[in-house]
């Protein structure tokens, strides 16, 4: 090879490596600034949107696996995608997020009457229990297994409805709702299977 | 669960019973305990509106705890 040639492909070879150093920035600041958005909605996405997210971890450990291969070219074209993919993560955690809100909002509204209301089932309940324990006989439908059931039950119900109340304390009104109506399932049943829906 | 317990009178899911003639708090017992001498649980949710566990009238609504 002549020694002009030699020049000529050293140039090519300088031009390139300057080009990439060109990208090398750019390229690292579009993944920094990446990773920066993807923090910041992070703990929201993780509650409302984990799939999303976990493609999105993905898209972004790939560009990051380019950049620390010094395939800043990959990088970069890479990022279009990651970024609207973030948006896009942004936007469904976000609505979600407003949707659960709406929905804590009206379970609140319902846990106020429902908070006054299963405790004095499950106290009338526990003073029947009471009652049926020191009676001698049982009345007509109610069976020593059946009383014994139910005294294990009126535990259970205080303990659940500890749990939805506590809820309710940690501003979780929707679970507070789901956990409370489920203490009031039970009582209705219970009352019905003591004989205290008659008159 | 609040430890205080709602009294029979205020709680809306205390089971009634509507006097008819011939009840006697004893009969009432055993109809929804089984057990006649637990006729005083149902005096004693009831002081508000019976003097004494003998005297009750047709037509009384009795709160059964």
């Amino acid at each position: 090879m002549k020694k002009s040639s030699l020049w000529v492909l050293a140039a090519l070879a300088a031009v390139l490596v300057a080009g990439c150093q060109n990208q090398r920035a750019p390229a690292e600041q579009a993944v920094a600034s990446a990773e920066a958005t993807l923090t910041t909605i992070r703990d929201a996405a993780m509650h409302y949107a984990p799939d999303q997210l976990q493609a999105v971890d993905a898209q972004l450990a790939s560009a990051k696996d380019s950049l620390g291969k010094g395939d800043y070219k990959a990088v970069l074209a890479a990022m279009p995608a990651l970024n609207t993919a973030i948006k896009n993560l942004s936007d469904t955690a976000m609505a979600k997020q407003q949707e659960a809100q709406a929905a804590n909002d009206k379970a609140k509204d319902v846990w106020g009457p429902m908070s006054a209301d299963v405790p004095k089932m499950v106290d009338a309940i526990a003073s029947r229990v009471d009652i049926l324990s020191k009676s001698h006989h049982l009345p007509k439908g109610v069976t020593k297994d059946s009383l014994t059931a139910a005294k294990s039950s009126v535990d259970s119900m205080k303990s659940a409805w500890g749990d939805a109340a506590n809820a309710a304390t940690a501003g979780d009104f929707s679970s507070a709702v789901s956990k409370g109506q489920a203490v009031r399932d039970q009582a209705s049943q219970l009352m019905h299977s003591l004989g205290m829906t008659s008159g | 669960m609040p430890d205080e317990k709602t009294p029979a009178s205020d709680n809306p899911y205390t089971q009634t019973h509507l006097v008819q003639s011939g009840d006697t708090l004893s009969k009432i017992a055993e109809k929804y305990y089984g057990d006649a001498t637990l006729y005083t649980k149902i005096f004693q949710a009831n002081r508000d509106v019976l003097s004494d566990p003998n005297k009750i009238r047709p037509g009384q609504k009795l709160r059964i705890p």
